[in-house]
């Protein structure tokens, strides 16, 4: 199992070297001087402890000195060791386990282990095994290794999980296990049908060879795909994966208690939604759970947030906040939103605004600029830092935006002629229907149409500009342009209500919403997640999951992918066909492997620096001796 | 070493031709040097007149020549013929040990050709004998004219033995030596002191006078060696690690023992010994012999 090798072994023939040293000790040993004289009956011998020192140094010079000469030529033969990690250029099994939430009924996955079992202990005796456990990702949990056993010891210790199936990730890391060796794969899967769906990229190499142990699927699944709080009831939806109808208690647990419970009854694979009632209260989350004995365990429960998530906040800049109009209009927009728990609007004249700092800025998802004629040198500054740091900013181009100031205010030149443009009836029209903000007026009932603008300023056409809407005579109405970090869009008019009726009209409000929407994507606290995808530093299991401290903690609810509770599988051929096959690289020559095997251990150096060593204790004995 | 005296340095004469010439500086070095001594006239009998020649030393001028004959004559001298001598040199391998440009028997055959020398200038009869384990070159004594160049000769192509056995030729010739003479031994005497003792006490119960050279090299005199070494015996091959700061206090308590052994142990036996460090001029040799001579004599 392990083994030195050696790079160029006939440099160990320089080894015979060290025949000289022991020649020279066995042989010629009086290297030392020799005085003829006459009356050596009158000297004494040298004392008997000298005689052994001298000896001994004697046989330590010798040592040195061949050890020397052994490690000079064992350091040019390039030694190598072939440890327990397989040689590269041995063919190689990869086992490759499914622990996804699929593998989660009761029995299922005990058959899935026993099944990789198999298959290690099967695996050819010239091959090496690895193994790999996939759900979302996959895991390299055994490199190659001839030591069976430590396979088998990590495929006991697997468990499933709650994720999903994405065969492509573990063929990837089975590609990737493989290189350019021979080798084979074998798939210890349910044969879901769900995991071919995820756009993933992964294939073998041409020739790798896959088998599929599959494991049998429950004959049926009950699962909660959907779970929501409103009005302090909890609406929740059942799915069956029986081919006959089912009866389900569904509980409605909180802090785990239960608090709600009814009986849901589903037609073959289909779903039923049930209402649970109970006593909830504003804050915490609440568990909807589905009694089945038979499928997958961790689709028998959802979570669901009882408080509402908290509301953006968006400020709106206005050049007189006690002004009659002042925003007005984009404030109560606004608040019309997820029942006015969507965002938070903050109404600021300039006044007022000048005097924040940018930490307090920052605090905004998003900046409504309505007004800036009394923004102070300051507060100019304050929006153009916003701004550039990544800053969303709707700019409206109403009479309360000084035409002179505008470019300290967002740092860049919008190419904006001074005198605004009187068009009485423009129509307002949507560039790119499928633009975010425009979503919600593809149907005619949400048409844009009948919007009109009675004066508007012009804004020129400038490179990096993106026009999302025109006005009927051409010029633009609303552009999107990305400035420093941030991003800025223009409405080329006014929302105030005084160059245009623009705010009074219907169409308004879910402009404004989408816009803020489309301004604070990102920065919405969100609420739900669903596997693989978990908020930053959450486990990737489903739960609760709580983030910051005191005023600043949110309860957020991780739920599993509904996909993966759907038990149907694709048939062998089907799974074999849907593999993507790869063009392989020559293999590797195996003394390319055992020379980078060599490169990454780089034992000459080690003998070499010990050789040295040698050669310094021999010069030291040598030296005392002499 | 001014003047003549310097040729007494052995590196000096070791660099000198052959040891005819080598032995003849030495010896005229030597009594150059002993005219101006208080050793003047050991040994020495007139011999002739000679007229002055610029350079004889003064004290030699006959004053009552030049009284009679208004003329400069200096008085030269020559010495008795009675003394038979016996140049023993011991050639083992030990001998061929020199840490500086001379080994112990190049300076030995210095020493003894000299001794020659100055015998050949006094009319002793006097022989050589090189010996290791064996004897290796033997030239009975004598007295006729060119048995000198013959010594000097044998001693320039001695070679270094093997293993020293002092005693062996010793008593050999102890046994050999019948009329009563003089045995000038030369060595290093890294033998078993007991038997070298046991050797040159055999001359003297044989009424022979001895004196014994005992050469050796400056580095066993002081053991100066730093780094320890496998020190190798140049005879028995033996060889023994040491650490020369280790041994060097037990080594030289050794050496000195050994030497004030044999310089106790000679002297009971009215044997003179005399320590030549190679390193030193050879002139305390030719003293030491001629005061064993003029005691002998």
């Amino acid at each position: 199992m392990f083994g030195v090798s050696f790079l160029s072994p006939l440099f160990l023939i320089g080894a015979l070297a060290a025949a000289v040293p022991i020649l020279l000790h066995l042989f010629h040993r009086r290297t030392d001087v020799v005085i003829d004289f006459p009356a050596v009956s009158m000297l004494t011998r040298a004392p008997v402890q000298q005689h052994r020192r001298r000896q001994l140094r004697e046989l330590i010079l010798l040592a040195l000195r061949i050890a020397a000469l052994v490690l000079l030529a064992v350091s040019f033969a390039r030694p190598y060791v072939a440890g327990a990690a397989a040689p590269m250029s041995a063919p190689v099994t990869v086992v490759a386990l499914d622990i996804s939430m699929s593998l989660s009924a009761p029995g299922q996955f005990a058959r899935a282990q026993q099944a990789a079992s198999d298959a290690v202990s099967s695996a050819p005796a010239s091959h090496a095994v690895a193994l790999i456990t996939f759900a979302d990702s996959a895991t390299i949990v055994v490199q190659p290794t001839s030591d069976r056993g430590a396979v088998l010891a990590a495929v006991a210790a697997a468990a499933a999980g709650a994720g999903g199936t994405r065969y492509r990730t573990a063929l990837a890391s089975a590609s990737e296990v493989i290189g350019t060796r021979e080798g084979r794969v074998v798939m210890v899967t349910d044969l879901q049908q769900a995991g071919w769906e995820a756009n993933d990229e992964g294939g073998l190499p041409d020739g790798v060879e896959v088998e599929v142990a599959a494991v049998a699927r429950p004959a049926s699944n009950l699962a909660v795909t959907s779970a929501a709080h409103r009005d302090r009831v909890v609406m929740a939806t059942v799915q069956s994966y029986a081919p006959d109808e089912s009866r389900a208690t569904v509980q409605l647990m909180v802090d785990g208690k239960e608090v709600g419970r009814t009986t849901a009854v589903m037609a073959p694979f289909a779903a039923a939604d049930v209402e649970l009632r109970g006593a909830l209260g504003d804050a915490g989350a609440a568990q909807v759970i589905v009694t089945d004995a038979v499928g997958y365990q961790y689709d028998n429960a959802r979570f669901v947030a009882l408080e509402p998530p908290p509301a953006v906040p968006i400020v709106a800049l206005v050049a007189d906040a006690a002004g009659t109009t002042a925003g007005i209009y984009v404030e109560r927009a606004l608040s019309v939103a997820a029942e006015g728990r969507e965002f938070a609007v903050t109404v600021a004249g300039g006044q007022v605004l000048s005097k924040w700092t940018t930490e307090e800025m920052s605090r905004y998802a998003a900046l409504v600029v309505l007004g800036t004629r009394t923004l102070d040198r300051s507060g100019r500054e304050l929006v153009n830092a916003y701004l550039s740091a990544g800053g969303q900013v709707l700019l409206a181009l109403g009479p309360d935006v000084d035409h002179g100031t505008l470019g300290d205010v967002l740092g860049v030149d919008l190419a904006l002629e001074p005198a605004p443009v009187r068009a009485p009836g423009a129509m307002l029209v949507a560039s790119d229907s499928r633009h975010p903000i425009f979503r919600p007026f593809l149907t005619p009932a949400g048409a844009l149409g009948d919007v009109q603008v009675d004066q508007h300023r012009r804004l020129k056409d400038q490179e990096g500009r993106t026009v999302i809407a025109r006005l009927s005579g051409g010029d633009a109405a609303l552009t999107e342009q990305v400035v420093g970090q941030g991003r800025l869009l223009v409405f080329s008019s006014d929302l105030d209500n005084q160059w245009n009726r623009f705010p009074l009209h219907s169409s308004f409000v879910p402009f404004a919403v989408e816009t803020a929407r489309y301004l604070t994507r990102g920065r919405q606290q969100r609420q739900e997640w669903t596997l693989p995808d978990v908020p930053p530093g959450a486990a990737a299991t489903p739960g609760i999951v709580m983030t910051g401290d005191g005023a600043m903690s949110r309860l957020m609810v991780v739920n599993v992918d509904v996909r993966e509770s759907s038990p149907a599988v694709t048939t062998l051929e089907e799974f074999t066909n849907g593999i993507t096959r790869t063009a392989r690289s020559e293999p590797q020559a195996p003394v390319n492997v055992a020379r980078e095997l060599e490169d990454r251990q780089r034992w000459w150096q080690v003998g070499l620096l010990v050789m040295l060593a040698a050669l310094a204790g021999e010069a030291l004995v040598g030296r005392r001796a002499a | 070493m001014a003047g003549e005296a310097r040729y007494l340095d052995p590196a000096i004469v070791a660099r000198l031709g052959t040891i005819d010439l080598k032995a003849r500086t030495i010896v005229e070095g030597f009594l150059t040097g002993l005219h101006r001594s208080p050793y003047k006239g050991f040994s020495v009998e007139f011999a002739e007149y000679r007229q002055y020649l610029p350079g004889d030393d003064l004290a030699t001028l006959d004053w009552k020549v030049y009284a009679r004959t208004d003329r400069h004559f200096v008085k030269k001298y020559e010495e008795d013929t009675n003394l038979t001598c016996h140049l023993l040199l011991d050639v083992s391998g030990s001998m061929g040990y020199g840490s500086g440009p001379v080994t112990k028997l190049q300076y030995g055959s210095y020493l003894a050709g000299a001794l020659a020398y100055l015998m050949n200038r006094q009319r002793d009869a006097f022989g050589l004998i090189a010996f290791d384990d064996s004897i290796a070159a033997l030239l009975p004594a004598s007295a006729r004219s060119g048995h000198l160049r013959m010594v000097l000769l044998a001693l320039e192509r001695l070679k270094i033995g093997t293993r020293t056995n002092v005693a062996k030729p010793l008593h050999d010739l102890a046994a050999a030596v019948r009329k009563r003479g003089l045995v000038v031994l030369v060595s290093d005497l890294l033998d078993d002191p007991k038997k070298v003792l046991d050797g040159l006490k055999h001359f003297r119960y044989r009424g022979t006078d001895v004196v014994v050279f005992h050469v050796l090299d400056p580095y066993e005199l002081k053991f100066p060696f730093e780094h320890a070494a496998r020190f190798r015996d140049m005879e028995t091959e033996d060889e023994v690690m040491a650490v020369p700061s280790a041994v060097r206090r037990d080594y030289l308590d050794r050496m000195q023992g050994m030497i004030s052994h044999y310089k106790r142990e000679l002297g009971l036996v009215g044997i003179d010994y005399c320590l030549l460090d190679t390193s030193q001029p050879l002139e305390l040799g030719l003293m030491a012999y001629l005061m064993t001579r003029r005691r002998v004599l």
